[in-house]
C-alpha cells in the first residue's frame, strides 16, 4: 500500500501476534505484454542452417501455439503496485488475516474466532466510515445477529476479505483495519487484537470548467442557452469518456450536441483523453413553458439548470464517475 | 575514514568514487568536516579543494556509472559513414564497374561489429539463487545450437558474444557474424536484458546503409529477423520510439517493393517450374508485410499512444476471413487496455460461436467481464473454457491462470492458489503465473520469501528434468524476490 503507518497495538502485548494481516489493492488486473521475436519466415531458412535462433514462441507471454506478433496477450497479471487513487473511482482492496503459527510447533496455539473490521477515514469527516467486507462466510452470516463469531483458522490458513469504497474527495485517506482473534493454548486463552493503518492520497482526475451563454430565443418557445464545458484529464492515465449528461431540473430540457450524435453508417467514437488532454462538450438548454405560460423562476437572480454527470473508463475498464455542483445562468 | 583517505589526492575521489562510497561521506558532513580541519593543514593546500570539490565528485561518478564507457565511440560511426557512399548501389556500379565485379561479399569487412567493448558482461545479480546453482548450468563448451535447444538462453547469449569476439572468426563472414549477433540480441531480450541489447544494437548503426548490401545484386546481407529485431531495440537504445516506427515503415516499403517485383515476375514469367518458388516467396513477403503492420501497432502501444494504435488497426484490410477474425481479437484486446469495453465487445460480435473462434470469443468476453469488475461472470466464462474440449495446451494454461486471478478478486484466494500451483506442477513457468502466485504468497503469510524461493526452486528444477526447453530464463522479478 502507498504508505503504511506504524501499526499501533491496542493491547500492550510484547509477544508477537500469531495472526498477520496482509493487504493488496485490487486495481483491475492488466493484460500481459509480450515482445515477440520476429516470426520465422515460412520455408525461408534452408534446413541445413544452424539452429542458433531461439524460437519466437519463447518470447510469448505464455506458451501459445498461435505465435502472434501482437504486443498484447489475454493473460492477466495482478496489479504490481498501489498506483494512483483518483476521485470518482472505486477503491478496492483485499485484506488477508493469516494464521502464522508454524504447523507442528511446540506452543500448539489454537487460533479461532478471527474477525477483520475495516474503516475508511476521509478528509472531510473526523468519524471514520465503516466498510462492508465481502464475501461473507456461512458462519458469519449465521452469527450476524450476535456479532460474536469469527472464523477458525488452522496453521497456515487465511481469512480473505475484499472491501470497496467510492472515492469522492481529494486528499489523505486512511484505511484502518482491525484484526481480532482468540489465541488458546493448553493452559490459557485470551482474545487479542491489533490495528493497522494504511494511508494513501486521493487525487483529482477530472477538472470541469463550465460557461453558459444565452442564445437568441425562437419565437414563443422560451429562452435558450448553450452550456459549454471543458473536461480536462489531470490524472496520469489515459481515459475514455463514457458518457456526459446534463441532468436538468424541472422546467428545463437539454440536448447534448457531442460525440453521441453520429451520422448514418458512422461508428461512435468515444473521446480518449491522454493525461493533460481537454475535451470540450456542449449542451443546448431550453426552458420549458408550462400551460400557464410561465417558465422556471430564478433564485437570487440565477437560474439553475441542473448538474453535469460524467462517467469514464480508465485502463482495463476501471470506472470513474463524477457530478458537478449546480450549473446555471445568471440573469442580468 | 576521512583522515586516511583525506591524505590521498582529491583526483582519486572523482575517478573511483562510487555511489556506495560517496554516500557515507555525505552523511558524516558537518561535525566530521569540522574535526577534519585541524588535520587538513598537514596535507597542504589540496585539502580545502577536497571540500569544495566534494559535491561535484559526489555527482559525477554516479553519472558516469550510467553512461557506460562501452558505448560505441563516435569515431566508429564516422568511419562507417565514410565507407558507405550515400547513394550506394548505383553510384558504385556506374563509377567503377570493374571494381564492383571484383568485390565480392566476402571482401566486406565487419570488424567494427566484433570489438569486445560492444558486448557487455552479464551479471548474475538479477538471477534468483536457485538458478545460479552450478549443477543447473550447462557445460560452457557446449555448442551454441545445444544451448539454444536446451533453453539455456543466458549461456547462449554469453557464448554468442564469445564467438563474435574470438580471434578465429572471419571478419568478412557476414552470414556467421549476423547470425551470431541475432542470437546474442534475441537471447538478451529473453533474459530480461533488453536494456543491454538496446545498447549493443547501436553498434549496427544504420542498417539501411548501403554497406550492408551486396554490391552485385543489392540484396541485404543481414537476415530479415535481425533487421526486424534491431528496429525496436535501436529505438530504445537511441531513446527515440518514433525511430522504431519509422524503422518498420522502412522495412515495409522494402517488402512492398519486393512484392511488387515478385508479382510482376509471376505475371510476365512463364508458368514453369519457377512458379512454385515464386508463389512461396510472395507468400513469405506478404506474411512479413503483415507482421510489420502488427509491429507498428505494438510500437504505438509501447509508446502509450493507444488511441493512435486503434486508429492504425482500423486501417487494416485483412485478406481473408481468418485474418479478419485475428484482427478483431487484437482490436478487442487493445480496446480493453484502453478501457472501452463496449468497443471490445463489438469486435467479437462478429466471431462465430463454434470451434476455435468460440474460444477466442469467450476469452474476450471473460476479459470484458473482468474490465466491468463483474468477476462472478468472468469466473463463469473461464470455468466454461477450462471445461471445454479442444482447447490447445497453452490456451488452457492461460484460461486457468486467468481463472485463478479472477477468483482472488472474489475473495477465494485458497482456490486461486491451488489453481496456480497446479499449473506450476504441470511445468508451466511463464512470468505472469510465477508473478501472480508470488503475489498470492505475499498475501497469505509473513514468511512469503520461503514460499517464493520454493517456487523458484521448483521452476529451476523444471529445467533439468528432460534437458529440453521447459524452464525459461528467470529473474528475481518473476518471483518478486
Amino acid at each position: 500500500m502507498a504508505h503504511q503507518r506504524g501499526g499501533s497495538t491496542v493491547e500492550a502485548v510484547k509477544e508477537p501476534h500469531s495472526v498477520s494481516l496482509k493487504v493488496l489493492r485490487l486495481s483491475r488486473p492488466s493484460l500481459s505484454v509480450q515482445h515477440p521475436l520476429p516470426l520465422p519466415t515460412p520455408g525461408a531458412s534452408p534446413p541445413d542452417s544452424p539452429n542458433t535462433f531461439p524460437a519466437s514462441s519463447e518470447s510469448l507471454a505464455y506458451p501459445s501455439a498461435k505465435n502472434d506478433a501482437f504486443i498484447l496477450s489475454p493473460l492477466l497479471t495482478l496489479p504490481p503496485a498501489f498506483g494512483s487513487a483518483y476521485v470518482g473511482e472505486t477503491f478496492s482492496c483485499t485484506l488477508c488475516a493469516n494464521n502464522e503459527v508454524l504447523p507442528g510447533s511446540v506452543s500448539a496455539k489454537v487460533i479461532s474466532n478471527v474477525r477483520i473490521e475495516a474503516e475508511m477515514k476521509i478528509p472531510s469527516s473526523s468519524t471514520p466510515i465503516s466498510l462492508i467486507l465481502v464475501p461473507q462466510t456461512e458462519k458469519e452470516e449465521e452469527a450476524e445477529k450476535g456479532k460474536e463469531h469469527g472464523v477458525d483458522l488452522e496453521p497456515g490458513q487465511s481469512l480473505q476479505k475484499v472491501v470497496n469504497f467510492d472515492l469522492k474527495e481529494e486528499g489523505s485517506h486512511v484505511l484502518a483495519v482491525t484484526v481480532t482473534y482468540s489465541e488458546t493454548t493448553a493452559t490459557s486463552g485470551r482474545i487479542r487484537t491489533f490495528r493497522k493503518l494504511y494511508q494513501f492520497v486521493c487525487k483529482g482526475c477530472m477538472v470541469v470548467r463550465t460557461k453558459t451563454g444565452a442564445l437568441p430565443s425562437m419565437g414563443e418557445k422560451g429562452r435558450r442557452w448553450a452550456l459549454e464545458a471543458q473536461l480536462e484529464n489531470c490524472g496520469e492515465e489515459t481515459i475514455t469518456l463514457d458518457m456526459v449528461v446534463l441532468e436538468t431540473k424541472e422546467g428545463f430540457k437539454s440536448q447534448g450536441i457531442n460525440w453521441e450524435i453520429i451520422g448514418e453508417g458512422e461508428q461512435m467514437d468515444r473521446p480518449v483523453l491522454m493525461p493533460g488532454d481537454v475535451q470540450q462538450v456542449c449542451f443546448l438548454v431550453e426552458e420549458v413553458i408550462d400551460d400557464e405560460g410561465s417558465g422556471p423562476e430564478p433564485t437570487d437572480g440565477r437560474l439553475v439548470f441542473g448538474i453535469l454527470s460524467l462517467g469514464w473508463r480508465g485502463p482495463m475498464g476501471n470506472r470513474g464517475f463524477l457530478s458537478t455542483g449546480a450549473l446555471g445562468a445568471r440573469l442580468k | 575514514m576521512e583522515s586516511s583517505s583525506g591524505g590521498s589526492t582529491p583526483k582519486r575521489h572523482s575517478r573511483h568514487g562510487s555511489s556506495g562510497r560517496a554516500l557515507p561521506r555525505r552523511s558524516t558532513r558537518g561535525p566530521l568536516d569540522i574535526n577534519e580541519s585541524p588535520i587538513s593543514p598537514s596535507s597542504g593546500p589540496t585539502t580545502p579543494s577536497t571540500l569544495t570539490h566534494n559535491p561535484s565528485s559526489l555527482l559525477s561518478p554516479t553519472a558516469s556509472q550510467y553512461a557506460t564507457p562501452r558505448i560505441p565511440s563516435p569515431a566508429i560511426g564516422s568511419n562507417l559513414s565514410n565507407i558507405t557512399s550515400p547513394s550506394f548501389r548505383t553510384a558504385r556500379t556506374t563509377l567503377s564497374p570493374s571494381r564492383s565485379t571484383l568485390s565480392t561479399n566476402s571482401q566486406k569487412d565487419f570488424t567494427f561489429l566484433l570489438r569486445p567493448e560492444i558486448y557487455h558482461p552479464l551479471t548474475l545479480l538479477d538471477v534468483p539463487p536457485p538458478f545460479r546453482v552450478a549443477s543447473t548450468q550447462p557445460d560452457p563448451s557446449s555448442p551454441l545450437e545445444d544451448l539454444i535447444a536446451q533453453g539455456h538462453l543466458r549461456s547462449a547469449a554469453i557464448k554468442a558474444a564469445q564467438l563474435l569476439t574470438s580471434p578465429g572468426l572471419n571478419t568478412s563472414d557476414h552470414e556467421q557474424i549476423f547470425n551470431l549477433i541475432y542470437t546474442r540480441l534475441s537471447c538478451l531480450t529473453l533474459c530480461n536484458q533488453t536494456t543491454l541489447a538496446s545498447q549493443e544494437v547501436k553498434a549496427l548503426e544504420d542498417l539501411n546503409s548501403g554497406y550492408y548490401r551486396n554490391d552485385h545484386d543489392g540484396t541485404h546481407l543481414v537476415p530479415w529477423e535481425l533487421r526486424v529485431l534491431a528496429v525496436r531495440l535501436q529505438g530504445m537504445g537511441f531513446n527515440d520510439a518514433r525511430r522504431g516506427i519509422m524503422g518498420y515503415y522502412d522495412l515495409a516499403r522494402e517488402a512492398r517493393l519486393t512484392l511488387t517485383g515478385l508479382k510482376k515476375k509471376r505475371k510476365v514469367g512463364a508458368e514453369g517450374d519457377e512458379n512454385g518458388k515464386l508463389g512461396d516467396d510472395i507468400k513469405m513477403w506478404e506474411t512479413r508485410l503483415e507482421e510489420l503492420g502488427i509491429r507498428v501497432a505494438g510500437a504505438l502501444i509501447e509508446m502509450e499512444d493507444l488511441e493512435g494504435a486503434t486508429r492504425f488497426l482500423a486501417t487494416f484490410k485483412p485478406s481473408s476471413d481468418e485474418k479478419r477474425q485475428e484482427l478483431e481479437v487484437r482490436k478487442a484486446l487493445l480496446w480493453l487496455c484502453l478501457g472501452d469495453v463496449e468497443a471490445a465487445r463489438k469486435c467479437i460480435s462478429a466471431l462465430s460461436t463454434n470451434g476455435e473462434q468460440d474460444h477466442e470469443r469467450k476469452v474476450i468476453l471473460a476479459l470484458a467481464h473482468t474490465a466491468d469488475s463483474d468477476f462472478d461472470s468472468a469466473v463463469e466464462v473461464w470455468e466454461e473454457l477450462v471445461a471445454s474440449e479442444g482447447l490447445e495446451k497453452g490456451e488452457m494454461a492461460m484460461c486457468k491462470q486467468n481463472l485463478g486471478v479472477c477468483l482472488l478478486y472474489l475473495g477465494k484466494m485458497d482456490e486461486a492458489r491451488k489453481i496456480l500451483e497446479t499449473l506450476t506442477d504441470e511445468r508451466n513457468s511463464f512470468h505472469a503465473l510465477t508473478f501472480n502466485l508470488s503475489t498470492i504468497y505475499e498475501l497469505c503469510t509473513e514468511r512469503s520469501r520461503a514460499l517464493k524461493i520454493g517456487l523458484a526452486e521448483k521452476v529451476a528444477g523444471m529445467q533439468e528434468e528432460d534437458g529440453k526447453k521447459v524452464g525459461w530464463e528467470k529473474v528475481n522479478g518473476d518471483f518478486k524476490l
